[in-house]
């Protein structure tokens, strides 16, 4: 019993973090939340995402039919999807030594509820959220997009 | 004209006829209550919200409507299910250390049972360390001291059971102050490391 707790735990990790490889590899952020069915494309491959696990910049993220997914990156920045909704974490930098920073979040169609982290505090010009119609520039905090299809 | 546009004009207006596909943005207070402001712009002109429960309709290609405020019935019906999806907020710790060392101060060596604990919670696969610093002193000598004070701290945690892999150990300098104050200004509460579970 004790080793298959231990071992399913084991494979739980093995699944959600890759192995460590080459730079430009830095996990953003992680996908928290997950209801109904929530779809994951990482470099044009597009898989079902049934377990929390870690996000990278450019990830698309998906949800079907009464599907939700909750997203939490690296800057406290919180995004939210309803169903039937497609998002890309297109850019993703958080560091505020070296004075880099910035967020781009483009939803193609959907809901989204997007509560801003520390990068919209630091440098608001640096985060925005795209839309086919729209350019949503944020000075905080708390606000929803809506993006229809065309 | 030729045959080709002719072809493709029907098609064009029947296009026009169907419904516009729309973006709507809504704002509303964050969670402590505080009302933000966002701008939603396009090619034809922009619209900022700074109220809250107020929302803007873009169509495609079309200025931003004129900003109106929403019951919260209409807000439900179209985002409820986003915003029920909002992930837990991310839990903060801050770390204090002896002045110009390494060491945490004894009251601030509790806090890394509760970190592991919060982890283990979670099935956090998201943890950061971030070192600290005041604005006192080069950014130089600054930055590797919070970065040797985060190092230390992944130890700890590391030795406490936490896989290495969930942690990212960082410094952010003096970019971040808890307290804010001008340059060069020793702040003991300033110098900390800040670890934060999502």
């Amino acid at each position: 019993m004790k080793m298959t707790r231990a071992r399913s735990a084991f494979l739980f990790l093995a699944f959600a973090l890759p192995p460590l490889s080459g730079a430009g590899t830095e996990s953003i952020g992680s996908l928290r939340t997950l209801q109904g069915p929530v779809f994951l494309s990482r470099n044009g491959q597009e898989r079902a995402v049934t377990q929390p696990e870690r996000l990278y910049q450019q990830d698309v993220v998906r949800t079907g039919k009464a599907g939700s997914a909750g997203l939490l990156l690296r800057d406290d920045t919180a995004i939210s999807l309803g169903p039937e909704s497609r998002l890309a974490l297109e850019q993703f930098t958080f560091a505020p030594a070296q004075g880099r920073l910035g967020l781009v979040a483009r939803l193609f169609k959907g809901t989204m509820a997007f509560l801003s982290g520390q990068i919209a505090r630091l440098a608001p010009n640096a985060v925005k959220v795209e839309t086919p119609e729209a350019t949503v520039g944020i000075r905080g905090t708390y606000f929803l997009v809506q993006a229809e299809e065309k | 004209m030729t045959r080709a546009a002719l072809l493709i004009l029907p098609w064009f207006l029947l296009l026009l006829s169907c419904a516009a596909p729309r973006t709507r943005v809504v704002l509303l207070p964050d969670p402590d209550g505080h009302v933000g402001v966002v701008e939603v712009r396009n090619a034809q002109g922009g619209r900022t919200l700074d109220q809250t429960h107020q929302g803007v309709q873009v169509p495609a290609g079309k200025t931003p409507g004129a900003p109106e405020i929403l019951p919260d019935t209409a807000i439900q019906a179209t985002f409820g299910a986003a915003m029920a999806a909002q992930p837990q907020a991310p839990a903060h710790f801050i770390l204090q250390f002896e002045s110009g060392s390494t060491a945490l101060v004894p009251a601030s060596r509790p806090l890394l049972a509760r970190i592991v604990s919060t982890i283990q919670e979670r099935r956090s696969l998201d943890v950061s360390v971030i070192g600290h610093t005041d604005t006192a002193g080069s950014d130089e000598f600054n930055n590797q001291l919070a970065r040797q004070r985060a190092e230390g701290v992944a130890k700890l945690l590391v030795e406490a059971g936490v896989d290495p892999r969930l942690l990212e150990v960082t410094s952010h300098g003096k970019a971040i102050p808890l307290v804010p104050t001008g340059d060069n200004v020793p702040e003991p509460r300033n110098r900390r490391v800040e670890v934060t579970v999502r």
